[in-house]
C-alpha cells in the first residue's frame, strides 16, 4: 500500500510540482492583494469608527463596513461564478489559476479588512491618544502606533488569511483554477484514485501546519506586551 | 522656557463648555467654565468622580474641542489653528495619563523619542533629549527596557520623560498617580516639583487625592457638576479651613485626617511599590 503510494507520488511529481505552483501563485496574489487593499480599507475603517481619530467620517466607515458586509456574506463558490464575466474582462479568461485568482482577491480582501479592523482594536484608546496629545497626524499614528502595536495581532491576521484561502484556492480548483485541488478533483474524485486524493490532502496538512506555525512563533516574537 | 512672558497666562481657558452626546441623551461634561494658569504655577483640578475634571484638562490641548468658548495656550488661540499648526503646538504641550498610555512594543527610549520622531527632529538630537530626560526622572539604565519589564512607578517615570522630550511649557496631568502605591507616588510627586521646580513648567493637574494636591499645587480648582465651584490658595499645603474643599474633608475624610476624597477606594494598593 504505502510503496504504491511512493509510486503514484513519484509517477506524479511533475503534476504535483506544476499544480504546488499554480496554488503558490493564487496564494501570492491574493494575499498581496488582501494585505495592501484589505489592509487599507481595514485601517480606515478602524479609524472612522467612532471614537477614534477620524471618527467625523461616519458615512464614509458607515458604507465601508457595509461592503464588506455584502462581500464577506457572499458564499465562496457562488461569488467564484458570480465575478466570472468580471475576470473574463481583466484576465481574458475565466479559467486557470491567474482567472481564479480574481474572485479569491475579491474575497481575501474583504476578509483580511474586517479581521484588520478587529485586531486593531486591541490597541487601548488611550495609547491612541496619547499620540494625538503629542502631536502625531493620523498617518503617523497608522504607521507609528497601530501597525507597531498591533503587529503580532497582524501577523497572526495575515497567518489566519492564509490558512483560509489555500483552502479557497482548492475550491477554485472546481471550476479550472488549477492548483493542488484541481489535482485532487482531477485524480482523486474523478478517477477514484484515492492514493492521488491522500497525497493532495497530506500536500495540505503539511502546508497549513508550516504557515501556522510559522506565524504564531513571528508573531510571538514581535510581541513585547 | 525662560523668555515666558509673566504676564499671560500660560493656559486660558475662556467660557469653555462640553456635553457628550450619549444614547441617554446629552450629558454634560463642562459647563462654561472660565481657568487661568499663571506661568510657573502647579494648579490643581479636584473633584468627585463625574464631575468634568478630565473633560477640563482635555480640552486645554483640544483632545476635546470645546462646544463653545477659547483655549488659548501660551497667548496661542489653539481653536482657530489648522490642523498643521494644532500638531505643532501640541509638540509643546505635555500630557501624562493615569494609565501611562506607553507604548508596549517599543523600548523606554524609543518611547522617549516618539514625540521627537513625529516632530521631525534630527537623530542627534533625539539621542540628546532621550538621554537627558531619563537622566531627569533617574532611569537611563532602564533605557533599553520594554515597558512590560517596569513597575507601575517606572512606568510613570517614563511616561514623564516622554512628555518632556520635546522641551514643552505646559504639561498637563490627569490622574497621573492615582494607579500607584502610597510611597510610589510620593516619589512621583517629588518629580513632578522637580519639572516644575528645575525646569520651569507650568503643570495642570487632576486628581482626586487631597494628598497630591496638598503636597504639589499652588492653587486649586474645585469642581462639581462641570463647574469650578471654588478657587484656592494652598498654602504649604494649608486649606482654607471655611472653603467648600475643607468642609468636604471634614464630612467624607474623617475630619480632614484623611489625605483624599473616597471616589475609588482601595485602588491604590494595585501595584507593589518599587521605584
Ligand atoms: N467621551 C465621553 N462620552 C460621553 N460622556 C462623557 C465622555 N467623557 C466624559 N463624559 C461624561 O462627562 C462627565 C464628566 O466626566 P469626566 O470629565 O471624565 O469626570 P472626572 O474626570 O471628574 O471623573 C461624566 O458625566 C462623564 O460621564
Ligand atoms: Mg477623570
Amino acid at each position: 500500500m504505502f510503496d504504491s503510494i511512493l509510486d503514484t507520488f513519484i509517477e506524479l511529481l511533475p503534476e504535483i510540482g506544476k499544480a504546488a505552483g499554480e496554488t503558490g501563485l493564487m496564494m501570492l496574489i491574493c494575499l498581496t492583494a488582501a494585505v495592501i487593499i484589505g489592509g487599507a480599507l481595514g485601517i480606515l475603517v478602524f479609524l472612522t469608527s467612532s471614537g477614534q481619530v477620524l471618527g467625523r467620517y461616519r458615512r464614509f466607515n458607515l458604507v465601508a463596513n457595509g461592503f464588506i458586509n455584502v462581500f464577506r456574506s457572499f458564499p465562496f463558490i457562488i461569488l467564484l461564478v458570480a465575478v466570472s464575466p468580471f475576470t473574463r474582462h481583466i484576465v481574458g479568461t475565466s479559467i486557470g489559476p491567474l482567472a481564479a485568482s480574481v474572485p479569491l482577491s475579491l474575497a481575501a480582501i474583504f476578509y483580511f479588512a474586517r479581521i484588520i479592523e478587529q485586531t486593531l482594536r486591541d490597541v487601548p484608546r488611550g495609547v491612541i491618544e496619547a499620540a494625538e496629545a503629542m502631536g502625531a497626524s493620523p498617518m503617523q499614528i497608522v504607521t507609528q502606533v497601530l501597525l507597531v502595536e498591533a503587529r503580532s495581532g497582524l501577523i497572526l491576521a495575515v497567518t489566519i488569511t492564509a490558512v483560509s484561502f489555500l483552502s479557497y484556492s482548492a475550491v477554485a480548483g472546481v471550476v479550472g483554477g488549477g492548483g493542488i485541488g484541481d489535482l485532487a478533483i482531477r485524480y482523486g474524485y474523478y478517477r477514484f484514485q484515492t492514493d492521488v486524493m491522500l497525497i493532495t490532502i497530506v500536500l495540505l496538512v503539511v502546508l497549513v501546519q508550516s504557515i501556522q506555525f510559522f506565524g504564531q512563533w513571528l508573531a510571538r516574537r514581535v510581541d513585547k506586551r | 522656557m525662560t523668555t515666558q512672558q509673566q504676564d499671560i497666562p500660560a493656559i486660558a481657558l475662556r467660557g469653555v463648555s462640553k456635553s457628550f452626546r450619549t444614547p441617554d441623551g446629552l450629558q454634560v461634561g463642562v459647563q462654561a467654565t472660565d481657568l487661568d494658569v499663571a506661568p510657573g504655577e502647579i494648579h490643581g483640578i479636584i473633584g468627585f468622580s463625574g464631575a468634568g475634571k478630565s473633560t477640563l484638562l482635555r480640552l486645554a490641548n483640544l483632545l476635546e474641542r470645546p462646544d463653545s468658548g477659547q483655549v488659548i495656550v501660551h497667548g496661542e488661540d489653539l481653536m482657530t489653528m489648522s490642523p498643521q499648526a494644532l500638531r505643532a503646538a501640541r509638540q509643546r504641550i505635555g500630557m501624562i495619563f493615569q494609565h501611562f498610555n506607553l507604548l508596549h512594543n517599543r523600548t523606554v527610549a524609543d518611547n522617549v523619542a516618539f514625540p521627537l520622531r513625529i516632530g521631525g527632529a534630527d537623530e542627534a538630537r533625539i539621542a540628546e533629549r532621550v538621554k537627558t530626560c531619563l537622566e531627569f526622572v533617574g532611569l537611563s539604565e532602564k533605557s533599553d527596557a520594554y515597558p512590560a519589564q517596569l513597575s507601575g512607578g517606572q512606568k510613570q517615570r517614563v511616561a514623564i520623560a516622554r512628555a518632556l522630550a520635546p522641551e514643552p511649557h505646559v504639561l498637563l496631568a490627569d490622574e497621573p498617580t492615582s494607579a500607584l502605591d502610597p510611597r510610589t507616588t510620593q516619589s512621583l510627586l517629588e518629580v513632578l516639583a522637580d519639572v516644575n521646580r528645575r525646569l520651569g513648567v507650568t503643570i495642570l493637574l487632576v486628581s482626586h487625592e487631597m494628598g497630591v494636591i496638598r503636597r504639589l499645587c499652588h492653587r486649586v480648582s474645585v469642581m462639581e457638576a462641570g463647574r469650578i465651584v471654588e478657587r484656592l490658595n494652598i498654602d504649604n499645603g494649608r486649606i482654607p479651613p471655611e472653603s467648600q474643599l475643607a468642609q468636604w474633608l471634614r464630612e467624607f475624610g474623617e475630619g480632614g485626617a484623611s489625605p483624599e476624597l473616597p471616589e475609588t477606594a482601595g485602588s491604590h494598593l494595585e501595584e507593589v511599590p518599587n521605584v
